[in-house]
């Protein structure tokens, strides 16, 4: 039986980012996975670093998630593919023209840069957008990172700060007292801790249950294609006013198709397959927003498990009435943001005063 | 051809199992649509020639007049036809997307039978990604469907009765065998004429080639493999190594077609989520099957060398079964013709399966091929991922395929892990000390075959694009 002073379980990027800071201040950290790090939502994202389509109240947030994103080099690895790109969301009718302004300025109002340009601005920008647009809104701020990559990371830093990494460890009981926690795998591994986290992405409402805390999360399941590598066919990172489309050409060529267009999923018998006409829609949209994609071809459809919860605004901090128990999750866009998110829930750990309200539990109590 | 939306049964690869499968079906009365990426059957092994190509009609090779009977049999039994046709997709409660020279089209059909059989095996060794060197099979479909050889002079390398098929083939049509390289020792060969005997009609064409290779006495190396190959402008230089002294000899050729046996395809089983297990004598993972051929999903069946490798006769054999339990599950025919039909087929098919055995052996893949690979060789050629790039991997905590393809993007390429997925598991199994089913297969992914956009988007308007809920503000 081993021990330690704190367990997360769940080793996506919230549970893994929470890790690294904490060990960087000198915790005992034990990570727990029922697979192995980053092979859930956050090896599998699109990697879309924008702010176009981030939740309003998250913009701060997601603003320090990009920074830390975009200067990964200093603080996990040197070997990561991430590139800030400009940001364009585009309007192709008038109706989306109107819907554009009015998110824009609500984004910008929580403090994003964003500004409305002309179709002949935003040509200039990326020339290799539908010339039908009627206008676009640019943002700065914009970019990607390449997911599948980050689990790599993630692993060989957590190794680095001496984090255990205890893969293919599914939680299926946790025991706890005043000051322990008695934490049970499927198959009879048996970890205790002064603290826990509970951080297990689209599966947050089942550790919930372990401690008796009912919450709803729904599960979205989501698709996403990648092109072959093909020559360069646009230079921005692509977004739509309604936010169904995120587009982006990584650095080995290929073409990035997302923005949530669901598939088939379940977390509960963790299977996922394709909807087709999602996949023709989210085509033919990324098609229309650049025409030249037409000239590639499809490599690889895939599907990821997305958490939400009833207001879609994420769950971070303290559980009630428990000691020492954390959560931390479903953080729309919350690849952006985890990197911060993770930060912040280490230093309320840590003692530092750090405001979690907006993000706690007790709203669905 | 008007396509119908839905069928009782949509089977997909028009080879000798599929066919009998299509077959079997439409003669009790379903609505039946085959499927093939090739213009017409035939499949792998009597694969069509290109409808353009007039001289192949005088030359006929008995593969190619095999495939015409195919044709005819499916046309009599008022088989929907669907060649050219790619499938890309198989979603569950049976969608099945396929794409054509002009589009992508869709179908729904109550069951599917996959008859999608095999591709090729090859353990990589430096060098194997050159332009000159091309699959032993692929060269097969050169030779049957393009009456076509490679380059003048040739050398064969691999293992298994597809060296001694291609080494005829080649000379028939006037090119020259440098050499056979097979890892196989001669006393493999004469170990499994016992078993061989019991498939008398492969085995009096397994006579026939090589009678004549003894006869234009092709130099032939047992017990040896490729150690390396080196492209030169004109040539290939291939270093040939004995597996068991380790003597090392050189020869210069023009091509190297090198093959190292069969593995049954399962991207449609895998992304259909149905339970696999892994059997190497069979070609290694395939869809877990019941003796009559159902996977383990309802109404999804596997024939052919695509549930394990046995050859084109035991196919045959392997569609009517998997088609008359298709029949018994819908109730279309009873129990009791059920039994008899499947008792009498069961008796063929075994001793087929013991001929399939033999092969297995001479196919399977010596340890000293997979040392072979030493830590700067490609295994994955679509994102040139060498062994050492998954060795670092490993060592930094990848435990299984799946999460080897997300770190170093081995699989990833249009090939989607078809290739190497079978030697980056040895090597990772090696390294891990563990079996290759600890380690997993590679999660189905669609497309089973890269889908060119504007295909599948056809022509459309902007209000035309599916509406979905924007996202939340
Ligand atoms: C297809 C897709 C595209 C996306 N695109 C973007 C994007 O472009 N930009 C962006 O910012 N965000 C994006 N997101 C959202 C982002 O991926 C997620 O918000 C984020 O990755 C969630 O991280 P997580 O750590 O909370 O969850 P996860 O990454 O899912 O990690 C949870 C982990 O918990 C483990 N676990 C669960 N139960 C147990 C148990 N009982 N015991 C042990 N371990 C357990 C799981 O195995 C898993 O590894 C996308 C999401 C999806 C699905």
């Amino acid at each position: 039986m081993s021990k330690t002073d704190i367990a997360i379980i769940g080793g996506g990027i919230n549970g893994a980012s929470t890790a690294l800071e904490l060990a960087k201040n000198g915790l005992k950290v034990t990570l727990l996975d029922k697979h192995s790090i980053c092979k859930g939502a956050s090896g599998v994202n699109a990697g879309t670093l924008t702010m176009h389509m981030t939740r309003a109240q998250l913009i701060p947030y997601a603003k320090k998630g990009w920074e830390l994103w975009m200067s990964t080099n200093k603080w996990l690895s040197k070997d990561i593919d991430v590139e800030k790109r400009n940001g364009l969301c585009l309007a192709f009718t008038e109706d989306e023209e109107k819907l554009l302004n009015e998110r824009s300025k609500i984004r910008k109002e929580y403090g994003a840069d964003i500004e409305i340009i002309s179709k002949k601005e935003a040509l200039r920008i990326d020339p290799n957008i539908n010339k039908n647009i009627k206008c676009a809104a640019f943002c700065a701020m914009d970019g990607y990172v390449s997911a599948n990559q980050t689990g790599y990371a993630y692993s060989k830093a957590l190794k680095e700060h001496k984090v255990k990494i205890l893969n293919n460890f599914e939680v299926t009981e946790i025991e706890f007292s005043e000051n322990n926690y008695t934490i049970l795998s499927k198959t009879g591994e048996k970890l205790i801790s002064k603290k826990l986290i509970l951080a297990t992405g689209v599966h947050l409402n089942k550790a919930l249950e372990l401690l008796n805390i009912k919450v709803n999360i729904k599960c979205l399941p989501q698709q996403l294609i990648v092109s072959e590598r093909m020559p360069k066919v646009m230079d921005t990172v692509i977004t739509v006013a309604n936010g169904k489309l995120s587009l982006k050409q990584f650095k080995n060529g290929t073409v990035l198709i997302g923005g949530g267009w669901p598939g088939i999923g379940s977390a509960e018998e963790n299977f996922t397959a394709t909807k087709s006409e999602n996949l023709i829609g989210n085509m033919r949209l990324a098609c229309h927003a650049i025409p030249k994609l037409k000239r590639s071809r499809v490599a690889r459809v895939w599907l990821g498990l997305e958490a939400e919860t009833d207001d879609a605004m994420p769950i971070i901090g303290e559980l009630p009435d428990f000691n020492n128990a954390y959560i931390i999750g479903s953080i729309h866009s919350g690849y952006t943001s985890g990197p911060y998110m993770g930060k912040l829930l280490a230093k309320k750990i840590l003692g530092e005063d750090v405001d979690l309200s907006l993000f706690d539990i007790k709203r669905f109590l | 051809m008007n396509y119908k939306i839905k069928y009782d049964v949509i089977v997909i690869g028009a080879g000798p199992s599929g066919v009998s499968a299509a077959i079997n079906c439409a003669q009790k009365g379903l609505q039946v649509l085959i499927v093939d990426i090739s213009h017409n059957t035939g499949g792998q092994i009597y694969r069509a020639p290109p409808k353009s190509y007039k001289h192949i009609s005088e030359k006929k090779l008995q593969e190619n007049k095999t495939q015409e009977y195919l044709s005819r049999e499916i046309k009599k039994n008022n088989i929907f036809t669907a060649y050219n046709h790619t499938v890309w997709q198989v979603s569950p409660g049976f969608k099945v997307d396929a794409f054509n020279d002009i589009s992508t089209i869709q179908w729904h059909a109550k069951n599917i039978i996959v008859a999608t059989g095999t591709y090729e095996k090859i353990i990589p060794f430096d060098g194997w990604t050159n332009p000159g060197i091309i699959g032993l099979a692929a060269c097969t479909v050169m030779l049957k469907s393009h009456h076509f050889i490679p380059s003048q002079k040739i050398i064969l390398a691999g293992n298994g009765p597809l060296l001694l098929l291609v080494a005829y083939y080649i000379i028939e049509f006037g090119g020259e065998v440098e050499a056979i390289i097979d890892t196989s020792s001669k006393f493999d060969w004469i170990k499994s004429t016992v078993s061989l005997i019991s498939n008398p009609k492969n085995f009096k064409d397994g006579i026939k080639w090589l009678t004549k290779i003894l006869f234009n006495k092709v130099p032939i190396y047992s017990n040896s493999m490729i150690a390396k190959a080196t492209q030169h402008n004109e040539y290939i230089k291939v270093k040939i190594q004995n597996i068991n002294t380790g003597k090392q000899e050189s020869l210069v050729t023009g091509t190297l077609a090198v093959g190292h046996g069969l593995i049954p395809s399962t991207d449609i089983t895998r992304l259909l989520g149905a339970k696999h297990i892994y059997n190497e004598s069979k070609g290694g993972w395939i869809a877990e099957i019941d003796d009559y051929l159902r996977s383990s999903l309802d109404g999804l069946y596997v024939t052919g060398d695509g549930a394990g490798i046995s050859g084109a006769i035991a196919a045959k054999d392997k569609g009517l079964i998997a088609s008359l339990a298709l029949l018994y599950d819908e109730k279309i025919i009873k129990e009791k013709e059920f039994k008899i039909k499947t008792k009498k087929i069961f008796k063929r098919l075994y001793k087929y399966e013991l001929f399939a055995k033999a092969i297995a052996k001479l196919n399977s893949t010596p340890p000293q091929l997979l040392n072979n690979i030493k830590d700067e060789t490609i295994l994955c050629r679509c994102e040139d991922i060498t062994k050492k790039d998954i060795l670092e991997a490993i060592d930094n905590g990848a435990k299984d395929l799946n999460q080897l393809k997300s770190w170093t993007r081995f699989g990833m390429g249009p090939c989607q892990g078809r290739t190497c997925q079978y030697s980056v598991a040895k090597v990772v199994a090696e390294e891990l000390k563990c079996n290759v089913e600890d380690i997993g297969y590679l999660t189905g992914r669609s497309p089973i075959r890269p889908v060119p956009l504007d295909r599948a988007i056809g022509e459309f308007d902007y209000n035309e694009i599916t509406k979905i809920e924007a996202a939340p503000l």
